[in-house]
């Protein structure tokens, strides 16, 4: 059973004019009336264009703006009281609800999909208010997929550049890959589509609860997918519109990243221990997906903040890593910035004695996830430098590279899981 | 119960379309007839009609199933005689009904006399009665409308080697109204038939009377000129009597028809009858509010004239790209289906045979703002035969009973104007009025009670229109108001059950009474009326106070 | 001699025999009330534990958080832990009574004073052993914040922290067992003071960057400031 009591009575009224759809597409907000209004009319420009029959609904879940974002959204509505020159054929729903409790997009995807559950909509689409440069052509590449061709969940691929999503490109996606045999180049999306089966089965997940249902909940679908071996299609989308707002803190990152991934290796272990098919994940349209500005980079800090966790978190550390790792790491930080390298093996090994001390919970879990914070510091910056001239084709294969250490030290991840130090 | 006197009873008119030669052949030669038209006024009477609207009955090669006249004056030797049709007229009038008849002014037959003398030679003083010219090149900007067969408006004439203009077929040669003698003429034709007490014309084709260069010769100032004239004459000697505008145009064109309300008295809704279509399959009301939002107000005389099918196919000219895609997809599935811009398809088939949206499409014909029609047949939900060529498919022979060919001849099947309707769903065995006729749930029923109840007032004829808008979209809301007479229609368009919430706060305190079964619903009160509502259902409520 | 030796022998054996024999059914009865005990508190275990497992203790524990403790402290469930303290305490009682049983002089009261300590020495012990986990675990996530917030001295830091909630948690400790009442005042004190350190430091390190904006708006900027948070322009995900 669904829990619909998220849904207010007066969101429940609207859910009822609105009736049963083919498409739901979801917007997460918390005040972004600044971007949400140019969103939402490319998102109703992609489904008059691409699906003109399909009945359609917009569903804005709001963490409680107060900048006017649920009116922009609401604005986006065709019907007939409201005049429009638009070539509609149906009317159009553009409606907002303010979900309870703090902003949070796990608690907006639950109300999303309790939204979808309720409407019976055949594919769900949710689009991050902050992307900017949202094309109409972008609703088409993320639901045709799962209307057309029966796909379960459609992942975007981005072109970034080369330095963003750091995070994702040297931990989560190698991980997801070598792990779970799933080669999916954004686990973790923004903007995404998923059918109703999955939806479903998502909904009726014990996650709600849970820190992973509020937040990372995006990375857990995926996860979800694919331990569930889902039909996963990744669709080109283009660039991502990068907002001028602070970038987000590195722990709460970590925390929604590798501390989501390290949960979903310790409840699903069957999913990985044995070794599985791959779980193939197509890509339509798929391009390198780098762009090369040039970018201001503090790596002096990095250094100096990899050295300093080294030394100030050692007893930490010393209940976490295997005494060979720990001293691999303690001797790099003693190496000057110019020669500091922290290899793709070592850091694979790394991350997997995480993911087995999370999984024994040596020290608090979050403490684990915590710990690994000053150790991706490194791991970044021998990025940083391993790629200042890299061209396109470098930085793929790059990456490669990581996801290739990791593969190969799965092993070393099966004996350390359970102990074996 | 005579014919009332009353200037605007075209206003409370319920129309029935027939043509002669598909209604009853009393001759037994394969053709109905007007005696056997006569015959059936009972029937049409019972329905509870009150006009009738007479396809050409006129002599004719019959190529564009007697659009193509050739001699306006006389009728057509296959369905009688001139005096089997004045006495079919004074039953009719009898009965209370009227009689409108086809008038084809753009064009004639390329048999008619006046052809024929005209195209004898350059200096035939009946030369100018039609188009002419050396090219082919003239009146460039004028749109082909019978796209499937006609390459050019301008057909080569090798008797007089001049190129004569056809908006339609190219045996069917346009009259040129520029000429004051066919001007007389046309008005002299139209006094034969008032003076035998014919009630109204439907005017075929109006948009397409005069041409000049330049334009898209389409609804032109002079065109209007020439109806103003004909309207004018028409009140002057023969007060009460109706034109009906046939022209294929958007509302916002067409308002010019009306004029000030001294051109056509009323005129079709084309747009809106693919729209309505078009809502139940969307399930959504969207595109019947916005095109009656696009609909101009008209003047207080004049009247919309509304239709779900009739003798042509479907149009779809007065739909977006978009619209016409669906359309197709939705109704017209197979290619044969479909002619020009539309769907050759009666109503039930078109319908999938599906009682309830039969119900709702004529619950809601009757209940908007215009003149109903009924085209004939569909009040017993007959089929199509889509593998007869044109539009006759749609216009095969009534099915009366289960009997030989269905009632509607005593000759032998093969020399029928047209093969009836064999297949055992649609066929005159499955589908026939004496078969209906023993059932109170029937069609033929339901539609005589709909019918009655529609004419048991005059809102839904003269009253106005107020759109409610409920937020449901699936469900289509209006209230219709004459004088202190107010009623409340909903249509369900949706295939599921629907819970609506209605504002009906200007109604407060009054209760609702179903029209149908005259049960009293709740009385409304402060809070929006909630209504759940069955798939495709639709309800009249009288709104009184008690 | 050697006759009154051995008699004296025969005698002490004949004494310790007597004893022995005097002593021994007490002996047997307190082996059984301890065998049995033993049973009792097996059975009670096993009791604790499926009542704890259908009231799904575990979960509870877990949103409070005491199972990440306890895991910390490789320690088994909460569920395991407090049914085997019921099997302890339980035994433990039958233990007692079966040594009273002995009528060894002046035990009965030592066994009542002891039964009487027991539950503050039960609570104590409570205090004890959770405070201890939370001094390691606050003093961890101390550690961790101040590291990856980039303060400095994060150990000094930590240590503190971890010093002051042990010495509050003895404190209370004692203070139950009635071993000195004093402490728990200066206790109090201490506890207070790191109380308000830590919002000081959880205020410092939420709203450095508010406080920053905040200072430069109203004492103009300073480009070195500006520096320091180059790395984070990086969008990790």
């Amino acid at each position: 059973m669904p829990d619909e009591s998220i849904l207010s009575d007066e969101f429940i009224r609207e859910l009822i004019n609105v009736g049963e759809v083919d498409i739901l597409v979801g917007v997460p907000t918390h005040n972004d009336a600044r971007t949400v209004g140019q969103v939402v009319q490319a998102v109703r420009a992609g489904l008059l264009k691409y699906f003109p029959r399909a009945r359609s609904v917009i569903i804005n879940a709001d963490g409680g703006s107060r900048d006017g974002t649920r009116d922009l959204v609401c604005a986006a509505s065709i019907n007939d009281t409201v005049g429009s020159n638009l070539p509609a054929l149906r009317t159009l729903h553009s409606i907002s609800t303010q979900y309870e409790g703090p902003p949070a997009s796990g608690t907006a995807l639950h109300t999303i999909l309790a939204a979808a559950d309720l409407l019976q909509a055949k594919a769900c689409a949710v689009i991050s208010p902050e992307s900017t440069s949202l094309e109409p052509e972008w609703v088409e590449r993320l639901l045709r997929p799962v209307i057309r061709e029966g796909v379960d969940l459609v992942l975007p691929v981005y072109r970034r550049h080369k330095f963003d999503g750091m995070l994702i490109r040297n931990l989560v996606y190698p991980v997801t890959r070598a792990v779970y045999g799933c080669t999916v180049q954004e686990p973790y999306p923004s903007d995404y589509a998923f059918s109703s089966n999955l939806g479903s089965n998502f909904l009726n997940q014990d996650l709600w609860t849970q820190e992973q249902g509020r937040h990372g909940t995006e990375l857990w679908l995926t996860l979800a997918a694919i331990i569930g071996r889902y039909r996963i299609y990744q669709s080109f989308l283009g660039t991502r519109g990068r907002l001028e707002s602070p970038p987000s803190d590195l722990v709460k990152a970590m925390r929604e990243t590798a501390g989501l991934l390290f949960c979903s290796m310790d409840c699903y272990p069957a999913a990985w221990k044995d070794s599985r098919e791959p779980l193939p994940a197509p890509c339509g349209g798929c391009q390198p997906a780098v762009s090369l500005e040039p970018m201001r980079v503090n790596r002096k800090r990095l250094h100096q903040m990899f050295t300093f966790g080294i030394s100030q978190l050692e007893p930490v550390f010393s209940s976490i890593l295997s005494t060979p790792t720990h001293e691999e790491l303690k001797r790099l930080a003693t190496l000057p910035e110019n020669e500091f390298e922290l290899p793709e093996p070592l850091w694979a090994r790394t991350v997997y004695e995480f993911a087995a001390a999370y999984h024994r919970a040596v020290i608090g879990r979050d403490h684990v996830v915590q710990a690994l914070v000053p150790l991706f510091r490194g791991r970044a910056l021998t990025f940083l430098t391993e790629n200042r001239e890299a061209k396109e084709s470098e930085i793929e294969s790059n990456i490669d590279k990581v996801c290739h250490a990791f593969e190969a030290e799965k092993p070393y991840l099966l004996q350390v899981w359970d102990g074996g130090k | 119960m005579p014919v009332q006197q009353d200037a605007l009873w075209y206003k409370d008119a319920v129309i029935y379309q027939v043509h002669v030669r598909s209604f009853l052949d009393s001759s037994g030669d394969g053709n109905g007839d007007f005696r056997g038209l006569a015959q059936k006024l009972d029937y049409l009477q019972d329905l509870g009609i009150n006009t009738l609207w007479l396809m050409p009955f006129f002599p004719s090669p019959l190529r564009d199933d007697g659009y193509d006249i050739s001699d306006y004056r006389t009728v057509n030797p296959l369905y009688g005689t001139l005096d089997d049709f004045k006495n079919f007229l004074e039953v009719a009038h009898k009965r209370g009904i009227r009689v409108i008849i086809e008038m084809v002014l753009n064009h004639t037959s390329d048999q008619h006399p006046w052809f024929q003398e005209s195209r004898s030679s350059r200096s035939n003083p009946r030369r100018d009665w039609y188009v002419w010219s050396d090219t082919d090149t003239k009146y460039k900007g004028t749109r082909i409308i019978f796209l499937d067969t006609e390459l050019s408006n301008w057909a080569w004439d090798p008797v007089s080697k001049q190129y004569y203009w056809h908006r339609f077929f190219s045996h069917q040669p346009d009259l040129n109204w520029d000429n004051p003698a066919v001007r007389e003429e046309m008005w002299d034709v139209m006094r034969f038939w008032l003076d035998m007490g014919v009630d109204a014309f439907r005017l075929d084709a109006v948009p397409y009377l005069v041409e000049r260069e330049g334009t898209n010769c389409e609804n032109l100032p002079e065109t209007h000129g020439v109806i103003k004239d004909l309207r004018t004459r028409l009140d002057r000697e023969y007060p009460g009597r109706m034109l009906l505008a046939e022209a294929n145009q958007w509302p916002s064109d067409l308002r010019a028809y009306f004029s000030t309300g001294d051109e056509f008295h009323m005129a079709f809704h084309f747009p809106l009858m693919p729209r309505m279509f078009m809502g139940v399959k969307l399930e959504d009301r969207k595109p019947i509010t916005e095109i009656l939002k696009q609909t101009p107000e008209i003047p207080e005389t004049c009247q919309w004239c509304l239709f779900l099918r009739n003798h042509d196919e479907l149009t779809l000219e007065m739909v977006t790209d978009l619209e016409r895609d669906y359309m197709y997809d939705e109704y017209a599935k197979e290619k044969a289906m479909r002619l020009n811009l539309g769907i050759r398809r009666r109503l039930a088939p078109l319908l999938d045979n599906d009682r309830r949206r039969i119900e709702l499409m004529n619950g809601m014909l009757m209940s908007m703002p215009g003149t109903p029609i009924v085209y004939y047949g569909d009040e017993i939900g007959m089929g199509d035969n889509i593998n007869l060529g044109d539009r006759n498919g749609v216009r095969t022979p009534m099915q009366w009973d289960g009997g030989w060919n269905g009632g509607f001849s005593t000759a032998d099947p093969e020399t029928l104007y047209s093969p009836l309707m064999l297949n055992p769903v649609y066929g005159f065995q499955a589908v026939n009025v004496q078969s209906q006729k023993r059932f109170d749930h029937s069609l033929l029923a339901w539609m005589k009670r709909l019918i009655k109840i529609r004419k048991s007032t005059a809102v839904f004829g003269r009253g106005s229109i107020q759109f409610l808008y409920p937020a449901n979209h699936r469900v289509l809301a209006y209230v219709r108001k004459l004088g202190n007479e107010t009623i409340l229609v909903v249509n369900n368009l949706s295939s599921s059950a629907q819970a609506v919430e209605l504002d009906l706060k200007p109604y407060k305190g009054n209760i609702l009474v179903e029209m149908f079964g005259r049960n009293v619903f709740p009385r409304i009160g402060d809070l929006p009326y909630l209504l759940t509502m069955g798939p495709y259902q639709f309800y009249w409520f009288k709104i009184r106070r008690v | 001699m050697w006759s009154n030796f051995v008699g004296e022998m025969t005698r002490a054996a004949d004494e310790i025999l007597k004893g022995f024999a005097r002593f021994l059914p007490r002996i047997l009865e307190m082996l059984v009330i301890v065998l049995v005990g033993w049973v009792i508190a097996i059975l009670l275990r096993a009791i604790a534990r499926s009542i704890l497992k259908i009231a799904r203790f575990d979960k509870l524990s877990e949103h409070t958080g005491a199972t990440q403790l306890l895991r910390g402290a490789a320690l088994p469930s909460l569920t395991e832990l407090t049914s085997r303290f019921v099997f302890w305490i339980a035994w433990l009682g039958f233990i007692l009574l079966g040594i009273s049983v002995l009528g060894v002089a002046g035990f009965d009261e030592h066994v009542a004073t002891f039964i009487e300590f027991l539950p503050r020495l039960v609570v104590s012990l409570f205090i004890l052993f959770f405070g201890l986990l939370a001094a390691s675990f606050f003093s961890r996530a101390v550690l961790l914040g101040a590291v990856n917030a980039n303060l400095s001295s994060p150990r000094i830091i930590s240590w503190a922290v971890r010093t002051m909630i042990i010495l509050f948690v003895v404190s209370m400790a004692f203070e139950e067992l009635s071993i000195s009442s004093r402490t728990v005042v200066v206790a109090f004190g201490m506890t207070f003071g790191a109380l308000m350190f830590g919002l000081a430091l959880a205020f410092g390190l939420g709203g450095k960057d508010l406080a920053r904006r905040y200072l430069e708006k109203r004492f103009g900027s300073e480009p070195a400031e500006e520096q320091h948070d180059h790395e984070d322009e990086l969008s990790p995900l």
